[in-house]
């Protein structure tokens, strides 16, 4: 009866990526048998009662039978504890969850979209359906991008890696989502397109808008603070279009991007900073 | 030879209110939804019983996001009363809920006298609940909740309605953010509740101090978790020695220990919430940990320990 979704999980591996980046290997059976790329785990980082939650984490690959694999950089406490957890340490896990990609058929050409930390469930699904996918991934300079190695790992089983930074010191000069754009505008033949994006609200907003000004399907993958990540505590909810809300946890993390009402995810500007020219 | 007779297993059962339970355990409106989401971690019938998610007249869409923040052992939590309405509770969700053999409890609201007696007249003959518990005290919802659950009048008038409505047990769940929580709590015994349920979550707030705004979109939230459990068992103590009605303890229970602290305050159950999030199968080690305490102690029966703290 007791569920295999949520038991110890032995560290295997922990090391720096590169980039701020962490690579974090982790036995769990269960969740390396029948995880799919979009799907997540929650991770708990002490054993006492602060912090007190887990924290989801993007599964980025699955190693072997019995392992998956994370990639992370710190972002708080939960994150920053994390690092200083060796090999043999045990923590709490609770995976797979949630809805994963919709899995894309031989025919498909997927248009993978990544933004900051948001690579490793594109990553995952790179490496199961990937051959035929160009990857689209952009920062604001060379060290905001994914680490060198997930990059190379990206280069290794897809048609095609687009690279863009905002200052130019890595690929093209400019915004991922330009540089999907100006890909798309090129494709005559878009109809076999289905784009899969990761990363912050405001880039999977507008590449929502941009998939549907030329009517390709868009799944995004919708990051939200999460407590129990089971779909019990209604937490993480995300706005969507025809009214109400649905959990990123359980509904998601994986949505069709016409499904969400964006005008709630605006990120709000910061008041005693001023916008740059 | 002296034979090793081995200690008999320690008698867990109670009648609460008119409702028999198994054991004293129960889950936390909010915490547990409507029980399927725990189905495969834990067998539900093994709990005393389940204290199902807030249910309204009408559906409730709940609060924009972010409706949870982190907080040193805790959490403060503005989700809005999301639920799918009564109607949908006794058509989708309560049939699952019958098939396993536990007692379940309907946790309910509603925004004006009118809409609370509605639910529970609807909740009343429904075959298959064992009583109602009603939120007088949820500190979300801006108008409804918070009003009548710091008002001695209003609670009162509220309890007394919903009486009326309903034959089955009727326990009051109190807010504790009010000066003196025993006051409410003869309120609810004078208006016929046959028990009382403590404590609902703490009103709280946190801010992002780069954005300077507040971290939840509704500002101010729920507190729950291990920090308030000394405030919890406090007011379960102050309240059980003020009114003899049996008491549901609960706030920040994490181990069999800490439920021990409610039920020799004066609880006679207790309900696990926030602890659900970390580790599913919470309910079940609040349980064993109970049973280890008597064993430990050599006390075979649970009543025997109700509100046996000693003071002085």
């Amino acid at each position: 009866m007791p569920s295999s979704r949520f038991h110890k999980a032995t560290i295997l591996a922990h090391e720096s990526a590169g980039r701020g980046y962490y690579r974090l290997v982790l036995r769990a059976p269960e969740a390396a048998a029948t995880a799919l790329p979009g799907q997540f785990v929650m991770l708990r980082v002490s054993e006492n009662m602060d912090p007190l939650l887990a924290r989801p984490f993007g599964i980025s690959s699955v190693p072997s039978r019995s392992s998956i694999e994370i990639v992370y950089r710190v972002v708080g406490r939960g994150t920053a504890l994390l690092t200083g957890m060796g090999i043999g340490r045990a923590l709490n896990l609770l995976g797979p969850l949630g809805r994963g990609f919709p899995v894309p058929d031989k025919d498909t050409m997927p248009a993978l979209v990544s933004g900051g930390s948001g690579f490793p469930p594109l990553h995952f699904l790179s490496q199961r359906a990937g051959s035929r996918a160009h990857l689209f991934v952009g920062a604001k300079n060379k060290e905001c991008l994914p680490p060198a190695g997930i990059i190379k790992s990206f280069k290794e089983v897809t048609a095609k890696v687009h690279i863009a930074t905002e200052d130019g010191s890595v690929g093209v000069r400019g915004m991922t989502t330009d540089l999907l754009n100006a890909f798309l505008t090129r494709m005559e033949q878009k109809t076999h397109l289905v784009i899969y994006a990761c990363g912050p609200h405001a880039m999977l907003a507008a590449v929502g808008r941009i998939a549907a000004e030329h009517s390709i399907t868009c799944y995004v993958s919708i990051e939200e603070r999460m407590a129990c990540g089971l779909g019990a505590c209604m937490g993480c909810s995300v706005p969507m279009r025809a009214g109400g809300y649905k959990r990123a946890c359980k509904d998601g993390p994986v949505f069709d991007s016409r499904e969400i009402d964006w005008s709630e995810q605006v990120v709000l500007p910061i008041p005693h900073v001023k916008k740059k020219l | 030879m002296k034979r090793i007779i081995p200690a008999s297993k320690p008698t867990l059962s109670i009648d609460f209110a008119g409702i028999k339970l198994k054991n004293p355990v129960l889950t936390a409106s909010g915490t547990f939804g409507y029980g399927e989401e725990f189905a495969e971690f834990i067998d539900l019938s093994r709990l005393g019983g389940v204290i199902v998610k807030g249910i309204s007249l009408k559906p409730i869409k709940g609060n924009p996001p972010p409706r949870i923040w982190e907080t040193p052992s805790g959490m403060l939590n503005a989700i809005g009363l999301e639920n799918p309405g009564v109607d949908v509770f006794l058509s989708e969700k309560l049939p699952y809920l019958r098939k396993c053999d536990t007692a379940v409890i309907v946790n309910m609201f509603g925004y004006s006298l009118e809409e609370y007696v509605g639910v529970a007249e609807r909740l009343d003959g429904a075959p298959g609940i064992s009583g109602i518990e009603v939120n007088i005290s949820c500190p979300n919802v801006k108008a409804g909740g918070m009003a009548f659950g710091t008002d001695l009048t209003a609670t009162f008038d509220l309890l007394s309605a919903v009486r009326k409505a309903t034959r089955l047990p009727l326990i009051a769940k109190l807010s504790p953010n009010v000066t003196d929580v025993t006051d409410f709590a003869k309120a609810a015994r004078d208006a016929g509740c046959d028990g009382l349920s403590l404590i609902n979550t703490l009103l709280g707030m946190a801010i992002d101090v780069r954005c300077r705004r507040p971290r939840l979109a509704n500002c101010t939230g729920g507190l729950s978790g291990p920090a308030i459990r000394p405030v919890a068992v406090r007011m379960v103590w102050q309240v059980a020695r003020a009114v003899p009605l049996p008491i549901i303890g609960m706030g920040g229970i994490v181990t069999g220990e800490d439920a021990m602290e409610f039920i020799l305050a004066g609880a006679s159950a207790v309900a696990v919430g926030t602890a659900n999030f970390i580790n599913p199968r919470a309910t079940l080690e609040v349980l064993s940990g109970i049973e280890r305490v008597m064993a430990e102690q050599g006390v075979g029966d649970i009543k025997s320990l109700i509100g046996k703290v000693s003071v002085g």
